[in-house]
């Protein structure tokens, strides 16, 4: 049976980094170095694969279940990033592919290469240092809810049981008095998503297939899954 | 005698009275930061233009006494009190005293007060001489206003506004910079007419037809002619005078063509320079600033984001990206962060003026260095960094840095959260970057709002369609998430409400307005 893994792309900082955020769901770690890559001595401890643009990847299905896996493009150069991207995808339709690039110009490329996520680093660092100084507040809230372990989660719940808001509109849910948790968003089943806020939201009764991102305690998150019927 | 006068001298040094009314005389009339200065600055151009009015007015007009009145005694009466302040602080008397005295003493020598007031008489003989001073004399002079001839000096007055108007010391300290090339230019000039004149003389006096009968006639015809203006009352009427004339013009022609470059490259060479003192004049003004050293990818978009409602000021080192900055529409200076003098020549408070220091050269020993520059002129400012590489954390920690941020691990971070929940996390980057509208903000509670609101039930949040995230008890360090509409709001909470941006913003407005009857 194929393995499902974490084949990061890039043997830097960066690689180091997301090896210690993934690692506790990715059992299986592989990290492909490139041959011009300078020595990392703390990544070789969990051994290397050497890789050459010139490399064939059709291999990659034989020993990974790559429809369960994912693939992270974090080279130093964006040109590499966007060639690597390009190759994975021409030959894999389905593969997950998160890729890294220092600017919004290279974030395009590597959208329109085929990555599913792009990180434009300059961009998101950014980001981060204005809402420091702007919303401290905002910014350490978030921070928490997001990355560190608290008991306030952000969780996406899938509806599997629409009968329970009885077709409701969601502005005419309590959502925080009768269930404890704060809604943000609506992806409904053909994957657009609209705020809470919107007035399109309004008026979108809730039916089986809509995931919702909610804001709330870990307990209270669990009951409300058992509610409609989804897992997180 | 000698014992008196060096008391009189150590009284004076040590007398904080004394000291303080100098220090303010010298603020107000010499120190371009102070203040109050550029109020009597504004006043006395006021005056000047009076007097230069009533001149103007008094040549076919009557003017009332009030009026002459006005412009002999009482202007000059001020600006006579001026000159002496200013001689007064230009420099100090028992300073020298005390210098001198201690110098003799230490070489147990006979203090011999001969010698120290020839240096007292030299340094205020050295002002009194100045251009400046010699203009401010003479501007009194219409105080003597029996004497027609002395109310031309008058005009002295105008001059005076070159010690008022910063513009008009910029102008002239410009031009200083070419002294030599004009003294060169005036002898050249100078030549030529002394020359010109004199052969035109020779070629012309005796001719009837000619209007040159006098040496001063021959001087006129030179300088009208070299000038390039020719008015054409005087020309010469023989051969050999149309030659002299034709070599003037040519001589007039170079000339002009030389002032010109001298001004214009004199203005050329110091236009940045120019350029940064104005700059650092509007930043003195500026409050709640954000200053960034460094110019490269990250601190350009932090510019960017932080420039559609902030103040901020680029320092760097480098200037190709001080140009960048510059082309972005950034205040940026050509100062090297990491160094203490730089943050001197700003002429700013950074404990009140300055909001953050931003430390983002993408380069971790640069950003060290700059933190503890920075930290050493400010214990309190706040200070953010970037580093690079993680282990430099420690050392950018330990030389001061209130937040740091590291690129690397914030991309594990991200790559964790969308590896687990894709769509929240996606929902949570639409709620930051404003999508759709869409945002999430903090709102403080303050004493307004508090007269008006003391639950979180009171603020009526639904009517805006905004959500109340939670409340951040400052106090507490604490965040209350989902607060229950009894929660009782606190002065320092700060409300985290999501909703439309244009509501937020109502919502704000709503909660300072309205008042509790």
């Amino acid at each position: 049976m194929n393995k499902i893994s974490a084949l990061i792309f890039g043997c830097n900082g960066y690689t180091n980094e997301i090896v210690k955020n993934i690692q506790h769901k990715y059992k299986n770690i592989t990290i492909f170095k490139h041959s011009s890559e300078p020595k990392n001595l703390e990544l070789e401890r969990l051994g290397l694969e050497i890789f050459d643009f010139s490399d064939s990847w059709e291999f990659l299905s034989d020993i990974y279940d790559l429809k369960n896996s994912i693939v992270f493009c974090v080279l130093e150069d964006d040109a590499e990033n966007i060639f690597l991207t390009i190759s994975l995808r021409s030959i894999f339709e389905d593969l997950n592919i998160v890729a890294l690039s220092k600017n919004k110009e290279s974030a395009n490329k590597l959208s329109m290469a085929g990555a599913n996520k792009v990180i434009p680093m300059v961009q998101t660092t950014a980001s981060i240092i204005s809402d420091i100084l702007e919303k401290p507040i905002v910014t350490n809230v978030l921070h928490r809810i997001l990355y560190e372990k608290s008991d306030l989660k952000i969780a996406q719940v899938e509806v599997t049981n629409q009968k329970c808001f009885n077709g409701l509109y969601p502005s005419d849910i309590e959502w925080s008095k009768d269930h404890g948790i704060i809604l943000l968003s609506i992806i409904h089943d053909d994957m657009s998503s609209e705020f809470i806020y919107s007035s399109k939201a309004k008026h979108h009764a809730i039916k089986d297939g809509d995931i919702l991102v909610v804001i709330g305690y870990e307990t209270d998150i669990k009951e409300f899954e058992k509610l409609v019927g989804g897992d997180r | 005698m000698n014992r008196l006068v060096v008391d009189w001298a150590y009284f004076l040094s040590t007398s904080n009275n004394y000291q303080k009314t100098k220090r303010f005389f010298h603020n107000f009339l010499e120190n371009d930061t102070y203040k109050y200065k550029k109020y009597f600055d504004i006043f006395m151009i006021i005056l000047i233009f009076l007097s230069v009015a009533i001149l103007i007015r008094e040549v076919k007009s009557h003017v009332d006494d009030f009026w002459l009145n006005f412009s002999n005694y009482f202007v000059s009466l001020i600006f006579f009190i001026e000159y002496i302040l200013r001689l007064w602080v230009t420099s100090s008397v028992s300073e020298i005293i005390i210098k001198n005295y201690e110098h003799d003493d230490m070489l147990d020598r006979e203090f011999r007060l001969s010698n120290t007031f020839y240096q007292v008489i030299k340094v205020k003989l050295q002002y009194i001489l100045s251009v400046k001073a010699i203009i401010d004399l003479l501007a009194i002079i219409p105080f003597f206003h029996q004497l027609r001839l002395l109310r031309i000096f008058v005009l002295f007055r105008v001059f005076k506004l070159f010690r008022y108007a910063r513009s008009f010391q910029t102008f002239t300290s410009v031009l200083a910079t070419k002294k030599f090339e004009f003294i060169t230019l005036f002898m050249f000039s100078g030549i030529v007419i002394f020359v010109s004149s004199v052969l035109i003389y020779v070629m012309e006096a005796n001719n009837k037809n000619s209007n040159i009968d006098t040496i001063y006639d021959a001087f006129y015809w030179s300088i009208v002619t070299i000038s390039t203006v020719g008015y054409g009352d005087i020309t010469p009427t023989t051969t050999s005078g149309q030659f002299v004339t034709m070599m003037v013009i040519i001589a007039g022609i170079a000339v002009l063509a030389f002032t010109t470059s001298i001004i214009v490259s004199a203005f050329d060479e110091r236009l940045d320079e120019i350029r940064e003192l104005k700059t650092i004049d509007g930043i003195r003004k500026i409050k709640d600033l954000y200053i960034i050293c460094g110019y490269e990818d990250v601190a350009k978009e932090v510019a960017k984001q932080l420039l559609v409602s902030n103040n901020i000021i680029v320092l760097d080192e480098d200037i190709d990206r001080v140009n960048n900055a510059k082309k972005d529409g950034i205040l940026a200076l050509n100062y090297d962060p990491g160094n203490i003098d730089s943050y001197k020549k700003l002429n700013i408070d950074i404990n009140t003026q300055v909001k953050a220091i931003l430390c983002l050269r993408e380069n971790d020993v640069e950003n060290v260095y700059t933190t503890l520059t920075v930290r050493s002129i400010s214990k309190d400012v706040y200070i953010l960094s970037l580093l690079m590489n993680d282990i430099h954390r420690n050392k950018i920690s330990f030389a001061g840095a209130n937040e740091i941020l590291y690129t690397k691990e914030l991309v594990g971070m991200i790559a964790r959260e969308f590896i687990g929940k894709p769509v929240a996390f996606e929902v949570i980057h639409a709620l930051r970057s404003g999508f759709k509208n869409i945002d999430i903000d903090e709102i403080m509670v303050d004493d307004r709002i508090l007269l008006s609101f003391a639950t979180i039930g009171e603020l009526n949040s639904k009517k805006y369609r905004l959500v109340v995230l939670g409340v951040y008890r400052n106090k507490h360090k604490r965040f209350f998430f989902n607060p229950i509409d009894s929660t009782i709001l606190e002065h320092g909470d700060y409300l985290v409400v999501i909703g439309n941006k244009v509501f937020i913003n109502e919502f704000e407005r709503y909660l300072h307005t309205k008042i509790r009857k």
